[in-house]
């Protein structure tokens, strides 16, 4: 195990230890045996649910027995509570799965059986106005907080990101997008090689420049004003890329292309073999010809694929492993009919 | 009556006590003796009014005095002391070191508390900031780590990439590369420019505020190896590579390592120093010595001094460190440049008010200050338990070549200039100030005692150079030790005593899992 010291042990120790970890096996399997022939049986009771409880701090990836945990709820528990009950038991279950995710925070069940309780959580407690998502909205705002958590210890918990925004859709009071954009700035200045925090922008922006919230060409200027300086802090980063790809887009402003290309080629005059320069390069030259053969002509057309056939060239050299790679890059690059 | 012991240790300072600890901890039986009532001799940490007590012991003599050798060594050691203010009120809850410093997070000092169990008797504070001064109430931010280069608005595209650059190179092993070969000694400062096309002032804030320099022409390669190690550091136990002592550092882990000798079964005697040479050699010993004012005497194999007379420096002015030590009531407060505010729409910047951090002032930055050294001002509060709340110390010190100028009159332009810092509107004024030029000294061992070196004083090293001169004299020491074994005819261990046993009471775990 990593950062643990072997310890040296004797016979007597190490038979020991096989000895408790045969007790432990047998009782889990005894208990995993309980668990599924109830299921089978169809055995809906308490007893049963508090033996998923007991399994699942165990082992939270059976999933099987999560589910046969939602069915007890919803057979038999649910249609007897009243809302208020209900809310409490969704609440405890909660947190039930904040404690596992401490200590699993990948598990796709926990996540899952998360969203089945805010799912269910009720109406209430009011019946009217903001008062009838009460309930709803102190468990979504928790969520928020559980997963702002979970991306404080690992920003790159692409199971957070996502869950993330699950919640920021379905929340019944919505947050402004606005609000979303300033967490991510502040997840990328705090780490900016984090492909969920800049996908995250990728998918906000869009709702912020279709509602007017933002003008989407300041934005794009931002934006790549934000995306060089990440390049040029460090050129091998390669989530900053693949941000810069979704900032160019199609490619139909020829002007924006012209100017991230000389961008690109300054640094690599900086910066001598950059891998990523030189693929993006290659990329963005290739998309220019493509969209913009008719405007460029045959001289500049020339130098452009002369250019890139040359940094593939060096790219294979660079890269071997990528050889076959860089030629087949090389023997599509578009033609000039 | 006779004391008997393998060791007597003169001195009670950082290094002397680490290497008591650690014989003490080997087995050997120690006598550690101190002229003065505290622990700590040139690193301890004083309360108001004991260090104020210090000040007036070592100015210019009362006449009807006759100072002992160790405070006759002292006055030569510390010269130009003036102080000014009134003491505050609750002198007893300020720690006010005669060493400030700032440790590494990884290093030799942290390693020897974590080794001895020191390091549970006693807590730290993260350093908040390294700030250069830029201008009256403006301060500088030093970019540390890719993030803060990254959302530096301050610095070009390119300079970015090319002090990333130079981040990576020092980061990894950079002594055999090609960019340093035969440029060891170069100044580190026309290093940076012409090997890394840095710009003059990028290169200055990496010599002054990364590698703490004093000057701009000390050379590259050990700049370069403080920068690794301070670049390093950081992230261990937060944002920052440094870490601050509580209860004035140094002097709060003198008595944390004098606590380990003495649990294992050192003697400790304070206030009182050798009366006349030791006598020797005897049968079963080398040495006896007499303490003034004790009846007994002190056999011993082995004398091992930090509190000698320094000697007249032979060539010139002497060198120093200008101190001074000031207490404020009012917070002082980071706030950067325009150039360097972040941008809108960015999250709003922390609290500017600063509990603990380091201030540095470049060479040339203040009219009035010195052209050609830079200044290091380290302001501790609440925060490292040094001073009540609302209150704060101010630790100044810049290395002297001309030790005949006054300290205050050198430092008054720096304390000035750090003070409009302050809560913008105030004018404000130390309620207490002390000054005190610290000469750099060197002693010649005689009769056979071994001498403990003088650690360096820069700020950011003084603590990783106590551990260091502390496990060479625990060296030499079991060295000469078991040769007078030997000479004895006494067995003695096959096995390298290592520096400290291991811990006990730690991680015996047995649960263990094999993956």
């Amino acid at each position: 195990m990593h950062g643990v010291s072997r310890v040296k042990q004797s016979q007597a120790a190490l038979e020991a230890k096989r000895q408790r970890e045969r007790a432990k096996l047998k009782e889990y399997l005894a208990l995993s045996d309980e668990i599924l022939s109830r299921k089978k049986r169809g055995d809906l009771g308490m007893e049963s649910l508090a033996l998923t409880t007991k399994m699942l701090q165990i082992n939270p990836e059976f999933y099987t027995v999560w589910n046969y945990r939602r069915n007890i709820y919803l057979g038999v528990i649910f249609p007897n509570s009243t809302p208020e009950q209900i809310n409490e038991t969704l609440e405890r279950d909660l947190v039930m799965t904040t404690i596992a995710l401490k200590a699993h925070p990948k598990v796709y069940c926990i996540w899952t059986h998360r969203r089945w309780c805010l799912a269910q959580t009720p109406e209430g407690p009011g019946r009217e106005g903001d008062d009838i998502h009460g309930w709803r909205m102190k468990n979504w705002k928790q969520e928020l907080f559980v997963v702002e958590k979970m991306l404080g210890v690992d920003a790159r918990n692409f199971h957070a990101w996502n869950y993330r925004r699950y919640i920021l859709e379905n929340m019944p009071v919505k947050k402004p997008d606005i609000d979303e954009l300033v967490y991510t700035t502040k997840k990328i200045q705090a780490n900016f090689s984090n492909f969920s925090a800049w996908h995250q922008r990728s998918k906000t922006y869009p709702l912020l420049w279709e509602s007017n919230v933002l003008d989407s060409e300041k934005s794009r200027e931002e934006e790549f004003d934000l995306v060089r300086n990440a390049m040029y802090t460090d050129p091998e980063d390669q989530s900053v890329w693949v941000y810069h790809r979704w900032l160019v887009g199609s490619g139909e402003d020829i002007e924006l292309l012209k100017r991230e290309i000389r961008a690109i080629k300054e640094l690599l005059e900086e910066e001598a073999g950059s891998k990523w320069c030189m693929e993006s390069l290659v990329h963005y030259q290739t998309l220019l010809v493509q969209r913009h053969y008719a405007v460029l002509g045959d001289g500049e057309y020339g130098r452009l694929r002369a250019n890139s056939l040359e940094l593939l060239q060096q790219l294979e050299t660079q890269d071997p492993l990528r050889k076959q790679r860089y030629r087949d890059i090389a023997s599509s690059f578009p033609s000039n009919q | 009556m006779i004391m008997d012991s393998d060791v007597v240790l003169l001195g009670t300072d950082l290094p002397s006590s680490i290497l008591a600890a650690a014989l003490a901890k080997a087995g050997y039986k120690i006598i550690h003796v101190d002229p003065n009532d505290y622990y700590g001799g040139d690193h301890a940490t004083l309360n108001v009014d004991e260090i104020i007590s210090w000040a007036n012991l070592r100015s210019a003599p009362a006449e009807n005095e006759r100072a002992n050798d160790y405070l006759a060594a002292q006055r030569d050691r510390f010269v130009s002391i003036s102080y000014r203010g009134t003491p505050p009120p609750a002198s007893r809850q300020y720690s006010l070191s005669l060493s400030p410093s700032i440790i590494p997070s990884v290093g030799p000092l942290i390693s020897t508390l974590v080794d001895s169990g020191v390091s549970r008797y006693g807590g730290f504070k993260l350093l908040e900031k390294v700030a250069l001064y830029h201008s009256p109430g403006f301060v500088q931010n030093v970019p540390n780590t890719k993030e803060d280069i990254f959302n530096n608005r301050n610095i070009s595209l390119i300079d970015k990439r090319r002090l990333m650059r130079f981040f990576t190179f020092v980061s990894g092993d950079f002594e055999d590369k090609a960019e340093l070969h035969g440029k060891q000694s170069v100044p580190f400062i026309e290093f940076l420019i012409s090997t890394f096309t840095l710009e003059r002032s990028i290169a200055e804030t990496i010599v002054f505020a990364l590698a703490f320099c004093s000057s701009p022409q000390e050379p590259a390669l050990p700049a370069l190896k403080r920068v690794r190690h301070y670049l390093g550091s950081s992230g261990r136990y937060g944002p920052s590579p440094f870490l601050v002592g509580h209860y004035g550092g140094l002097g709060e882990l003198v008595q944390g390592f004098c606590r380990v000798s003495a649990v294992s079964g050192s003697t400790y005697i304070l206030s009182h120093s050798p009366s006349s040479t030791p006598t020797g050699p005897l049968a079963r010993r080398r040495y006896s010595i007499s303490l003034t004012g004790l009846d007994e005497t002190i056999n011993c194999d082995l004398l091992v001094s930090s509190i000698e007379s320094p000697e007249p420096t032979s060539v010139g002015v002497a060198t120093g460190v200008a101190r001074c030590i000031a207490i404020i009531n009012k917070p002082l407060l980071f706030v950067p440049t325009e150039a360097d505010t972040p941008p809108e729409g960015s999250p709003p910047a922390m609290d500017k008010v600063v509990d603990t951090a380091l201030i540095i002032f470049p060479p040339s930055v203040l009219p009035g200050g010195s052209e050609t050294t830079a200044a290091h001002v380290l302001v501790t509060g609440e925060g490292s338990m040094s001073a009540p709340k609302g209150n704060w110390i101010l630790y100044l010190s810049m290395p002297l070549a001309d030790s005949k100028v006054s300290a205050e009159t050198v430092l008054q332009p720096y304390l000035e200039a750090t003070l409009t810092l302050a809560d913008e509107g105030h004018q404000i004024e130390p309620t207490f100030s002390l000054f005190y030029t610290q000469l750099e000294c060197s002693s010649s061992a005689h009769d056979g005692r071994l001498l403990v070196p003088q650690i360096t004083t820069l700020i950011s090293e003084c603590g990783d150079s106590a551990a260091v001169v502390a496990e060479e004299m625990f060296r030499e020491t079991v060295r000469a030790l078991d040769g007078l074994r030997r000479e004895r005819g006494i067995e003695i261990a096959e096995e390298p005593i290592p520096f400290w046993p291991p811990l006990e009471g730690e991680g015996s775990n047995d649960e263990v899992e094999d993956w």
